[in-house]
């Protein structure tokens, strides 16, 4: 005897047994996928930077270089400020995977309007630099 | 004084001894003794067929014994070579008897301190007692002569008996043939006076002849005179001519008369001059036999000498005929007058003397005063060597004295090499046979050398310890010269030797651990590094900049292993990694970073990643290993330096 056979055979007795009407089933499964739709659309249009490819920070960390002109999108916790020049910006340290990484990002004199506290969580969009710096293009708190 | 001049003359003998030792056994006896007996064989048989002028005797080519004699101490003195006499020397002797020290033409010795002394005095304190029964009849025989011509009992046939007596004294050994050189010298006296004698019959008989002659030509001057007297002048005033030839008829005659007168009248002028010469010079020779004996300290003799001569010649005239130095000798040194009795008395005196010493060396001996009978009897000894109370000095006597003489001179000896632990034993033993024994002077000159040593030694050891190379030779030679056998300079030599050898070894090793960069190894054995140093300035630096930076290796280890024992492996592994890339030869630090490391894993793998992108140029990636390191171990200082290091390279005007 083959499996399928058996399967055949067992499908047979259940639908014997509780015979739901197919209409309801399929009505709830429209409904859920309606569900579920709506959930990912929604966050997909409230993200930022969604477009943006996620920094790989373990490649980051061994080989900046080979990251040199990309833009990734990076969400950290500020852990500290590293140092601050009123001609290129701010220094900051950002830790990422629950802190287990962390990543210096510079922050640019054009986002020196935002107040940036240890703690506080961002997204940023960051171009890797000639030199392998995160520099920031853009970023927002998460 | 009185005793200066006896021991003075024995001096002199020594010297003179000295500088011709068997001067006793060969001038003085022998060449009387040869010549006594040919002399009168082949002379006196001759000389009564010669004429007169024949004794005139050779003394003008023969000088006399002793080289001063030669005709009169003036012509002996300008018969000197150039510079003085060479008799006695060129300057009267002089004998100071506080340190019995005698100056002698230009030298000072200690008259008991000397090689030649010493050997006959314990060549004499070795020989037997002179009592065998031939040194007693030959000392019998001596006295007998003596006595025979002592003053007072002296007549011409105990004369001929004392010459006689010489001849038998000749014939004892002991006697070195100088009675014969006596006998010799009296037999030439007594020849020169039966000369003298002949001279005068001769001159008798010249006499006889000038009276005749001086007859003969008064006669002929007064026939000559009658024969003149009737013819008187010639017609023309002047003598005619048979007066003139009368004239020449009489100088004729006159003529052999006078001249024969004058030539008896010359031979009668130098018989008389012959025979005061001959008197002279046996005089001289006389003398200069008894002189020669008592300087030899032959006193027996010269007594017997001076006794024979008074016989002999008795016309009062004892002033001696020596040479100027000889006369000296005995009138500088004595005060007295230099003749024969001076020499005579002196003799007596010593022999006095000579027994008087003897008596106290005896009594000295008894009390067990071994130093003072020692010196006493070496005084003797050295005075009245020949003398018989000296010769009969007992064997078993002088045997104490000798023991104590040869330990004296051991200690002379000793001191002299300066060994002195040699010199204190020998001190410690005479002070225990000798009860008079003055200890004082060799034990303060054996003190104070030790002393000096001592200290010397002291220094040296204290420049071996500075690692003062110069001062150590220099005090241990310091320390060698005043006591070569110091057993104490052993030691340290052997000491310092064998220092120099485990320094040596010691400075090997240092070398070659230093090479091989093995810090670890010195530091360990630094003590032996630090004594092997000490006498290099240049190693002592190089040991100073490996035990500090061993310090400092080991400071690091403590710290972390104090920082390990708190579960703070990172901490410890930072501070053992400061220390291992100063010093990264050092094993043991090695070990114990790499045990750390292992234990603080992410740390150091963090901080090697971070360091290894920032030695590439990636400052971003080696910031965030930097970062990580930091998050993982927040005090760690390569991480913070890190930090601060990239920042500023990223914002070079960060604030």
């Amino acid at each position: 005897m083959r499996p399928c056979d058996t399967v055949i055979r067992g499908v047979a007795r259940r639908s014997k047994k509780s015979r739901l009407p197919l209409g309801i089933i399929i009505a709830i499964a429209l409904i859920l996928a309606a569900f579920l739709g709506s959930r990912f659309f929604l966050t997909a249009t409230s993200q930022p930077f969604r477009t943006a490819t996620p920094l790989d920070v373990q490649t980051y960390l061994e080989n900046a270089n080979s990251l040199r002109g990309n833009v990734y999108k990076l969400e950290g916790e500020v852990l500290n400020s590293l140092g601050w020049s009123a001609s290129k910006g701010r220094l900051i340290a950002v830790g990422v995977d629950n802190g287990r990484q962390v990543v210096p990002v510079l922050v640019t004199t054009d986002f020196s309007h935002i107040n940036i506290q240890r703690g506080q969580r961002f997204i940023f969009l960051l171009e890797v630099d000639d030199k392998g710096i995160l520099r920031t293009k853009d970023m927002t708190k998460s | 004084m009185r005793r200066a001049l006896p021991t003075l003359l024995a001096s002199a003998a020594l010297a003179v001894a000295q500088q011709n030792p068997p001067a006793e056994s060969q001038n003085a006896p022998q060449q009387p003794a040869q010549n006594a007996p040919q002399q009168p064989a082949q002379n006196a048989p001759q000389q009564p067929a010669q004429n007169f002028p024949q004794p005139a005797m050779p003394f003008p080519a023969r000088p006399a014994p002793g080289g001063a004699q030669g005709s009169g101490g003036d012509q002996s003195q300008s018969a000197a070579p150039a510079g003085g006499s060479n008799f006695l020397g060129k300057d009267v002797p002089f004998f100071d008897p506080g340190s019995n020290i005698a100056s002698w033409d230009g030298k000072n010795w200690n008259i008991s301190n000397n090689a030649l002394f010493q050997a006959r005095f314990e060549k004499f304190l070795n020989a037997p007692a002179a009592t065998t029964e031939s040194d007693s009849e030959y000392q019998a025989l001596l006295g007998e002569i003596m006595d025979k011509l002592a003053p007072g009992k002296i007549t011409p046939r105990s004369t001929d008996e004392a010459f006689q007596d010489l001849a038998k004294a000749s014939r004892y050994q002991q006697d070195s043939h100088l009675c014969d050189s006596i006998a010799s010298q009296v037999y030439s006296a007594w020849l020169s006076r039966k000369s003298n004698d002949r001279l005068n019959a001769a001159s008798k008989g010249l006499e006889d002849e000038r009276k005749r002659l001086e007859w003969n030509a008064r006669l002929t001057a007064e026939a000559t005179k009658l024969e003149g007297g009737g013819s008187s002048k010639s017609k023309e005033g002047g003598p005619n001519p048979q007066q003139q030839q009368q004239q020449l008829s009489r100088d004729m005659q006159m003529q052999p008369i006078v001249t024969r007168l004058a030539e008896v009248n010359a031979l009668i002028r130098a018989n008389q001059l012959k025979r005061e010469v001959a008197e002279l010079q046996v005089k001289i020779d006389f003398q200069s036999l008894i002189v020669q004996h008592f300087l030899q300290r032959r006193f027996q003799h010269a007594v017997i000498g001076t006794r024979f001569y008074r016989s002999i010649f008795a016309d009062g005239d004892s002033q001696l005929r020596i040479g100027e130095d000889a006369k000296n000798l005995f009138a500088k040194t004595s005060g007295l007058p230099p003749n024969m009795g001076t020499i005579d008395s002196l003799a007596n005196e010593i022999m006095g003397d000579v027994r008087e010493a003897i008596q106290a060396f005896k009594f000295l001996l008894e009390k067990n005063e071994l130093e003072s009978a020692t010196k006493r009897l070496a005084e003797t000894f050295m005075l009245g060597e020949y003398l018989p109370e000296v010769r009969t000095l007992a064997r078993e006597d002088k045997r104490k004295a000798l023991a104590f003489v040869q330990k004296s001179n051991q200690l002379i000896s000793a001191i002299q090499v300066k060994d002195y632990s040699l010199a204190e034993k020998l001190v410690t033993q005479l002070g225990e046979t000798a009860k008079d024994f003055d200890a004082s002077k060799p034990m303060a000159a054996i003190e104070t050398a030790k002393q000096i040593s001592a200290m010397h030694i002291a220094k040296a050891r204290n420049a071996a310890v500075s690692g003062d190379k110069q001062t150590l030779e220099a005090e241990l030679k310091a320390a060698t010269e005043i006591w070569p056998r110091n057993p104490s300079l052993n030691e340290v030599s052997k000491m310092i030797f064998s220092q120099a050898d485990v320094q040596s070894r010691a400075m090997v090793d240092f070398d070659q651990l230093v090479s091989q960069k093995n810090y670890r190894q010195v530091y360990e054995d630094r003590m032996r590094f630090i004594a092997a140093t000490a006498m290099y300035p240049e190693k002592q630096e190089q040991l100073r900049k490996v035990l500090e930076d061993m310090q400092v290796i080991e400071t690091a280890l403590i710290q972390a292993q104090e920082i390990e024992k708190r579960g703070d492996y990172a901490g410890a592994w930072e501070s053992a990694e400061k220390a291992f890339r100063n010093f990264p030869d050092d094993n043991k630090l090695n070990q114990v970073r790499a045990n750390l490391t292992t234990k603080a894993a992410d740390f150091v793998h963090a901080i090697r990643q971070a360091e290894e992108l920032e030695q590439k140029n990636q400052p971003g990636s080696s910031l965030s290993w930097y970062l990580k390191a930091q998050n993982v171990y927040p005090p760690s200082d390569f991480a913070r330096q890190g930090v601060e290091r990239l920042t500023k390279q990223i914002l070079p005007d960060a604030t």
